[in-house]
């Protein structure tokens, strides 16, 4: 723009003599002037406008992963994807075979942040033995996004999950929701590094004690894997055969009680709760083996994860601390194939 | 004070900028709302296509499928053992298909085909088939979606199309579970705009396929069913976003088409809007620039009539006109006000030369006029001289007389030799001293040189007797007059002083304002004006009074070589 008014006008000037000619030209322009950025401002949103378009490619994000073979990361990472083609962007899905492997977890987390990953959706393994790599990759640059299973850091953008205490108490509400007087509730959990299933027991805990039909609890830790949860219920069975309530408190866990009370031919008389939906879970409480379902959402934590990932990339603010709840239900034998649960136990595609 | 008006100028660029956005807006809105209209309308046309393309391939899908019910009941004619291979190399056709079942009379199952499932041994409950409402099937069925729940760890979402059969085996009923994500193909791809989608639901907003139907089940995702299953057939704005619905001829689900009109704005818009804008920016600026160049036409020339006008009303005499150009209008403007300035001017000068006559004539008159107490007195005066026999002194007094008349008449001439109107006042001082004996001494200072310069007859007279009358005559001892006429640089003063009693400001102020009456003849103030007509404001006669000490009175005016124009004016 010319400066055409270099000099100040005084107000001075303004008295006749003064060509009231120039005056108004100069108030014209006056005018113009004050509303120039006015107007610069809406061309240059007129410009701008629809292209608020990110610079740069898609964004580039990382999905670690507890395990890749259970039926509840399958559903996970089939979220995961529907969210990717949703929100556009790269989506690479890792995770160790099973779920006790944290330290391949944090390799995966190191090839992450190597490959310039601008955001990771997270599931630890080791509360505490992912924490150094999931800070390091904070201090990177990458925001971390958890989804069901927690981490020990600061860093963490957005945390999804269930809500791990209360479905631990979904589940005491499944083990006294029986006709026996008396009850013996016998947990095969896994090892104490993993944060939700130690939440999950500790929820079911609270909502047992105080109980007076609840007689005894056994606790017996063993890793992740369908044959070895399996394997140490029969052998908890058989040492306290006055059990009759088995909890197992993720998918390999409960397929591997469901099936220790089918084997022992138990069913009817042993009641596994089992976490998520396994086929075999599903199978078994059709034939009364397994008496409740604790329904989680993995589905949901996938595509959620990808998605607040896109939105905290998008400089969108989340509060760390405040779970996003995915919701979590219980489904029995009466009302498995009621179109609700019919919804949460089968995917549809 | 009265806040300053705006200049025509001002109001001429901030009307038509202000006509000029008012109109841009006005235009822009009514674009814009047209242009949205029509890309609604457009949006709608576009969907009902679409969704009739759907509709179309999901009639042919069903139509089709009965058809293959039908081919089905043909195969149930056989008996059981003859039917394996048809059934098998059926499923193997029609993937989309995955299991067909019978069932008797009461609803029991008789035989099932899938292939690769196995059914289970207890069947907990048969979605596909209600044992307990058989009634509704009598002619022919199509169910929600649901779960099929007899086979062992397989668990698709199908539809079931029931048919009543009869065969020799006992088979009433035919069910036929047709898998819904192998509908995708028909619905998945079509896009309706850029985000817009459509789906299938069933006549009770049941969701038979559709492209995010896993997400709307995780409850991550909603689709108002309640809504489009109350939509009649055609288009439907609801809030942002555009419902195309059909119902397919069958009459058993429909086809919903969906899109949003916040995308088609902020896309289609947009654009649209951005291009408007900076064309209204454009036509905005040009207005601005076109009416600060048309006011500046008009109002220029305006400005400077004005200012011709304002230096014509402080200055008259000397203001010459230079025409102003500019439109038709301004140039008449102009040319009547030159006219006018003429004219002024000329009546103006008219009017002056016509007092100047007036003043002349009045004093030529009084000129004319003997002051008969004067006159009487002076005679008087002769008359007792005559009688005690002085007549040396009578003939002196009446020569004086006769010289006063003289040069008072000097043949109509106004101006005259200094040497005359120094006799003038000579010969009035020596009548004067006769009559006031011992009153009064007089003495004349002339420098010789003035005497050949001209002057207004009759200027020295009235001073004179002036001082005679209000300063000496009233002294108690003897007064004295003293008349100088004395040259400096360019003019030529006349000084009367007296030793009288003097006059008081208000007395002067007085003298100057007093018209002549038939006692004191011309009077002071009549030379005074006499003097600034024919010389000029500068010209004229100056009083210095003190009470009780005298009075001077000096009379200025130019060295006058010989009697310019009297006739003249």
């Amino acid at each position: 723009m010319k400066s055409i008014e270099a000099a100040p006008r005084k107000p001075a000037d303004r008295p006749d003599g003064k060509d009231p000619l120039k005056r108004a030209a100069a108030a014209a322009w006056r005018c113009l002037k004050r509303c120039a950025p006015l107007l610069l401002a809406l061309a240059l949103l007129a410009l701008t406008g629809c292209a608020a378009a990110r610079k740069g490619g898609p964004y580039s994000i990382y999905l670690i992963s507890k395990s890749t073979s259970t039926e509840f990361w399958k559903s996970v990472f089939a979220g995961a994807n529907a969210a990717k083609s949703e929100y556009n962007v790269d989506l690479t899905i890792l995770g160790p075979e099973t779920e006790e492997d944290y330290e391949e977890q944090n390799a995966y987390i190191r090839q992450a942040v190597a490959a310039g990953a601008d955001a990771i959706v997270f599931s630890a393994i080791s509360y505490t033995g992912n924490a150094q790599a999931i800070d390091e990759a904070v201090a990177a640059g990458v925001r971390v996004v958890i989804i069901d299973c927690d981490v020990d850091s600061d860093g963490v953008s957005v945390r999804i999950g269930t809500d791990n205490v209360a479905a631990g108490r979904m589940t005491g509400a499944a083990a006294v929701d029986t006709a026996a007087d008396e009850i013996v509730v016998g947990i095969v959990n896994c090892f104490v590094e993993t944060r939700n299933c130690q939440e999950r027991e500790s929820g079911l805990r609270e909502a047992l004690s105080g109980n007076a039909r609840v007689k005894d609890i056994y606790v017996v830790n063993v890793p992740t894997d369908a044959q070895k949860a399996k394997l140490a219920a029969e052998q908890l069975i058989r040492e306290h055969p006055e059990i009759n309530v088995l909890v197992g408190f993720n998918e390999p866990l409960a397929v591997g009680v469901a099936e220790a009370v089918d084997e022992l031919g138990l069913s009817g008389q042993v009641r596994a709760i089992s976490f998520d939906t396994n086929m075999r879970c599903i199978e078994l409480m059709q034939t009364d083996a397994v008496g409740a379902l604790i329904v989680q959402n993995p589905y949901a934590m996938g595509y959620l994860g990808v998605e607040k990932a896109w939105q905290v990339l998008q400089g969108k603010k989340f509060d760390a601390h405040e779970l996003i709840d995915t919701a979590t239900q219980i489904v029995t034998k009466e009302n498995m194939f009621t179109m609700e649960s019919q919804k949460a136990l089968f995917s549809f595609s | 004070m009265k806040r300053e008006r705006m200049s025509m100028n001002l109001i001429m660029v901030l009307a038509m900028a202000a006509v000029a956005i008012c109109v841009l807006a006005c235009a822009l809105v009514i674009f814009v709302r047209t242009y949205r209209s029509a890309l609604i309308r457009n949006a709608e046309t576009t969907s009902r296509q679409a969704i009739a393309q759907v509709s179309s391939t999901m009639e042919e899908y069903l139509d089709d499928m009965n058809g293959s019910v039908a081919l089905l009941s043909e195969y149930l004619e056989l008996p059981v053992q003859q039917r394996q291979t048809r059934f098998e190399t059926f499923l193997e056709i029609r993937p989309d298909v995955v299991a067909v079942t019978t069932y008797d009379e009461a609803g029991q199952m008789k035989n099932c085909y899938s292939l690769g499932r196995r059914l289970r041994g207890h069947i907990l409950q048969n979605l596909s088939l209600d044992a307990a409402r058989l009634d509704l099937y009598a002619d022919g069925y199509i169910s929600a979606p649901h779960v099929m729940s007899i086979f062992e760890e397989s668990y698709p979402w199908v539809v079931t199309l029931i048919e009543p059969v009869s065969t020799n085996e006992g088979e009433r009923w035919v069910a036929v579970d047709i898998g819904c994500s192998n509908i995708s193909g028909y619905i998945n791809g079509v896009g309706i705009g850029q985000r817009g989608y459509c789906f299938l639901e069933d006549m009770d907003g049941n969701l038979v396929y559709h492209p995010q139907q896993q997400l709307i089940y995780s409850d991550l995702k909603q689709e108002n069913t309640a809504l489009t299953a109350s939509l009649s057939d055609g288009s439907h704005v609801e809030g942002n976003t555009i419902y195309t619905v059909q119902t397919l001829s069958s009459g058993s689900w429909r086809v919903v088409g969906v899109s949003s009109v916040q995308e088609l704005i902020t896309d289609g818009l947009q654009e649209v809007l951005r291009i408007s804008i900076l064309s209204a920016l454009f036509i905005l600026a040009a207005t601005l620039l076109l009416s600060v160049l048309l006011s500046r036409l008009l109002s220029q020339p305006i400005q400077n009539l004005v200012s011709a006008m304002r230096s014509f009303e402080k200055n008259a005499d000397d203001f010459s006109y230079e025409p102003v150009s500019g439109v038709r209008e301004v140039q008449n403007l102009s040319v009547s006000f030159e006219h006018m300035v003429r004219k002024i001017q000329k009546l103006m000068a008219k009017v002056r030369s016509e007092e100047v006559n007036l003043r002349k004539t009045e004093l030529k008159a009084l000129q004319a006029q003997i002051n008969p107490h004067f006159l009487y007195n002076t005679l008087d005066s002769i008359c007792w001289m005559c009688e005690q026999g002085r007549n040396t002194e009578a003939v002196s007094m009446v020569n004086a007389l006769a010289r006063l008349f003289r040069i008072s008449i000097s043949r109509g001439h106004e101006l005259i030799p200094i040497r005359s109107e120094v006799q003038h006042a000579q010969s009035y001082l020596q009548i004067q001293s006769v009559r006031y004996k011992e009153r009064f001494s007089y003495e004349f200072d002339v420098e010789e040189r003035c005497l050949d310069y001209f002057c207004n007859k009759i200027t020295l007279q009235p001073i004179i007797e002036n001082a005679i009358y209000h300063g000496v005559n009233g002294l108690v001892d003897e007064g004295r007059i003293i008349i100088r006429v004395l040259e400096r640089e360019d003019d030529i003063f006349f000084i009367v002083e007296d030793n009288g009693v003097g006059m008081a400001p208000e007395q002067v102020a007085e003298i100057f304002r007093r018209k002549p009456d038939g006692r004191s003849g011309i009077g002071i103030r009549n030379v005074n004006d006499r003097l600034r007509i024919w010389f000029g404001e500068k010209y004229g006669i100056t009083i210095v009074s003190v009470p009780d000490e005298g009075t001077r009175v000096t009379v200025r005016m130019p060295k006058v070589r010989e009697e310019i124009g009297y006739e003249k004016h």
